[in-house]
């Protein structure tokens, strides 16, 4: 039985009865209320969430990493770092959305959608049965596909749904495809009971499992923008209204990581494979793909994208060296919840260039520093964060991540090939700093006749000052994360202590 | 009862490629949309079928959960084409292209 107790059912129940209450409100209201004061009411939700997730992890309520049980969801440190990082995410949205909602309808509905697709990330993070994790993942994204498409009379919005739709119902396809092989290899859908089974596979079963890991990365990976199934990524994020782009790269991609490492990284480790170069060579192709193809874009919002694919590559070096390096699952945990705050204060910047100037390309954005300060200042500071540049945070996870897979050569020779990914992620960030810093020299030198400084969205400059926080704070003493991280990495060093 | 258990992953195997085949050839979203039905029907078939052989029934249930779910899905699935249907006059999906790059 789940205890009614345990933090993810407390912030399910809390988000769902606000999440529901909401449009019922504006019902009962007759359509009538204000766009700020949903936004409040769901903000208040979320900072309560995030509040007693924190608690309980402050608290020490909760058993530190992942853990396996016999229950559907299990209350450990590894899903509170993620629903921390993805509530987090969920805040930053709808904190940026209110100036951008202003001039749109339906706000109630839009931030109950929030407030459910945070529900299922929360969700994913905490399961530890198939059924759970398939349930959540579909309640994270059906939303998500109704927000990405919420600007229903502009034709872009409208295809960036439907190609995000068409590519997430193939992915939870998919997964269900996978799970149902798992399930009749090893008669049973809870993952603890699944891992147990892999690991006691007749040989002759073997390929039928390695299908199934097959399908779950394929399947995960359609959300984490890995390169063979990146291609509806960079429409979907262009064509969305900003604030659920940001949502989409920060916070439901993340969501896919922590499914990965809680179902592949430990299936595969059960199976005893050599599945670790694999994702290797996937981190670096997908690293290289989205930095490469970065370059070449003119939207911001594009670039963003592209960058966030190249982002997807680097946290998958942590996956890949997981096995052999215990900082492997840090890095990688870390640099998610880095990359969540990075990201999503970038998008929430381009949502409040929108709704001021109307414009994401990046020729328009010539002089922004001095038309927009802030929100120039915060683009500025996240896109050096991303680039990895030394006082911000983004520099102390590229270092855990890159740190690992040199760790991991270094420990096993199996992965005598690890190190490459290390030199491959640096070679990517120094690229990656050359179309961050086009973009900030447009900002601040060109554009010197651009003197009229416009009013900024003041929801927008609240998330800007927010980020700047905690990009420079956590960047100039990053302690706080890396132990939190370690608290929650799971730990499946050479298979040791995964099967409860 | 082996071979039995063969019949229907079989069936099911057959279901997944012709799912795969539609996504990836059609470019009507309502083809597309059936395509993705087959895929998920396909893995509501092994559940079913591996249940019947399995002393409990789990199986059974997530096939539920999952056409339920399916069901959700298919409906905002819809709901966006029509959207689009009205702007375009088509449910081509090669037509809508104004995101490039």
């Amino acid at each position: 039985m789940i205890d009614p107790g345990s933090t993810p059912m407390i912030v399910v129940a809390l988000l769902g009865t606000v999440g529901v209450a909401l449009p019922l409100i504006s019902v009962a209201r007759g359509e009538r209320g204000s766009n700020s004061f949903y936004a409040a009411i769901s903000l208040g939700a979320l900072a309560a969430a995030i509040g007693y997730v924190g608690y309980q992890a402050a608290a020490g309520n909760v058993a530190p990493g992942a853990l396996l049980s016999a229950d559907v969801v299990s209350d450990d440190a590894f899903g509170g770092f993620f629903a921390i990082a993805m509530l987090a995410v969920a805040i930053m949205t709808t904190a940026g959305s209110i100036n951008y909602m202003r001039r749109m309808q339906h706000h109630a509905v839009y931030y109950s959608l929030i407030l459910l697709s945070a529900i299922g990330m929360v969700l994913v993070a905490y399961s530890t049965d198939l059924v759970m994790l398939f349930v959540a993942w579909e309640l994270m994204s059906i939303p998500t596909y109704v927000l990405a498409g919420f600007h229903k009379r502009n034709p872009s919005s409208n295809e960036a749904a439907i190609k995000y739709f068409l590519f997430g119902a193939l992915a939870s396809a998919v997964i269900i495809y996978g799970i149902s092989i798992a399930y009749g290899l090893t008669g049973s859908t809870n993952i603890a009971e699944v891992v147990r089974g892999f690991a006691a596979l007749d040989p002759s079963m073997v390929p039928l499992a390695l299908l199934a890991a097959g399908l779950f990365i394929a399947g995960f990976g359609f959300k984490m923008g890995l390169v063979p199934f990146h291609m509806w990524l960079p429409d979907a994020y262009e064509g969305s209204p900003p604030p659920v782009a940001a949502l989409l790269a920060a916070g439901t991609k993340k969501a896919g990581f922590a499914a990965a490492l809680r179902v592949v990284v430990m299936g595969a480790v059960a199976l005893n494979l050599d599945w670790t170069l694999a994702l290797g060579i996937i981190a670096v192709m997908t690293m290289t793909v989205g930095n490469v193809a970065a370059i070449m874009q003119r939207n911001l919002a594009r670039m963003l994208a592209y960058s966030s694919i190249g982002h997807a590559g680097y946290i998958l070096i942590g996956l890949a060296v997981a096995p052999f390096s215990a900082t492997g699952s840090t890095g990688a945990m870390f640099h998610v919840l880095n990359h969540a705050v990075m990201k999503g204060a970038a998008f929430i910047a381009v949502a409040g260039i929108v709704t001021t100037l109307a414009v994401t390309h990046l020729d328009k954005l010539k002089g922004l520093g001095r038309r927009m300060p802030i929100t120039a200042l915060g683009l500025t500071v996240s896109l050096l964060a991303l680039a990895g540049v030394p006082p911000l945070n983004g520099f102390w996870s590229k270092l855990v991540l890159f740190g690992s897979a040199i760790d991991a050569g270094s420990a096993s020779a199996a992965a005598s090939w690890a190190p490459w990914l290390a030199v491959a992620g640096v070679l990517n960030s120094a690229l990656s700093l050359a179309y961050y810093g086009w973009i900030i020299r447009k900002m601040y030198f060109e554009g010197e006749e651009e003197k009229r400084v416009r009013s900024e969205p003041r929801s927008v400059v609240a998330v800007m000052v927010f980020s700047m926080l905690f990009m420079v704070g956590f960047g100039v003493y990053p302690d706080p994360i890396i132990q939190f991280a370690e608290f929650a990495a799971p730990a499946f060093s050479a298979g040791a202590g995964i099967v409860p | 009862m082996g071979n039995e258990l063969v019949d229907f992953a079989l069936v099911s195997v057959a279901l997944l490629g012709i799912g795969i085949y539609g996504l990836a050839v059609k470019r009507n979203f309502i083809r597309m949309l059936f395509a993705v039905e087959i895929v998920i029907n396909a893995a509501n078939l092994n559940l079913v079928a591996f249940a019947r052989f399995l002393p409990h029934s789990g199986g059974q249930t997530l096939a539920l959960f999952s056409i339920a779910i399916a069901a959700a899905e298919v409906a905002v699935g819809l709901s966006l084409i029509i959207v689009a249907y009205r702007m375009y006059r088509n449910v081509d999906v090669a037509e809508f292209r104004s995101l490039r790059g």
